[in-house]
């Protein structure tokens, strides 16, 4: 199935460690338009739980999270 | 829930920047989030101490913390403004710990939104769930 994504956007926030990475996602989440689908880059793996409880608690659906070498990327779909 | 009034008492550098993510997070998900610096607490943001890094550190987190330099985990400092820009969050001086000290708001670190006394923090918390760090 993740093959089949392909990001509006790619976040990039690689080599920070929590809560960077959820900081980058919600600052393009609130810049984005509902139906946009955000590539989130993380070698945290904090980021990797953490991140999946935003987005549930905020009302945006996780779309897939797919494991790299030393990193992950989490797709994120916004909804408003 | 209307919100969290966190008393931020300690210089700490564990406290002080677990204060920073946990109210920057909050801010950014829109929950309003207001800072009280008092205290030591007040004291991290002196201009000389963010500028020399000579913060009070507690433990084996805090000196983690230190030596990576910011690279890895932004400092309080900048995970705050960056968060004012994201979402509700308000950070206030102690009026009382500046007098003391013989400081005028020009000596901290450019994030505060205002100084309060005890009674103007109450009133701003009176809605809110109180942390006191």
């Amino acid at each position: 199935m993740s093959e089949s994504i392909s990001p509006d956007v790619t976040v990039d926030s690689r080599g920070a460690a929590c809560p960077g990475p959820l900081m980058d996602l919600i600052g393009k989440v609130q810049d984005a338009d509902p139906g946009t689908v955000i590539e989130l880059q993380t070698s945290d793996s904090g980021s990797k739980g953490d991140v999946p409880e935003w987005v549930e608690e905020a009302g945006h659906e996780l779309l897939d999270t797919v494991e790299h070498d030393d990193y992950w990327s989490l797709y994120v779909e916004t909804t408003k | 829930m209307t919100g969290y009034a966190i008393v931020l008492a300690s210089g700490e550098l564990e406290r002080v920047q677990a204060v920073s993510m946990i109210g920057s997070i909050a801010a950014a998900s829109e929950t309003p989030v207001q800072v009280f610096a008092t205290m030591n607490g007040l004291t991290a943001f002196e201009k000389e101490t963010v500028e020399s890094g000579d913060f009070e550190v507690a433990g084996p987190a805090g000196y983690a913390m230190l030596e990576s330099d910011g690279d890895e985990v932004p400092l309080f400092t900048e995970q705050l403004e960056r968060a004012k820009n994201l979402g509700p969050l308000e950070v206030y001086a102690c009026e009382m710990v500046m007098d003391v000290m013989g400081n005028e708001i020009d000596d901290y670190v450019d994030v505060f939104d205002g100084v309060l006394g005890v009674s103007g923090f109450l009133q701003k918390a009176s809605d809110k769930q109180v942390l006191f760090v």
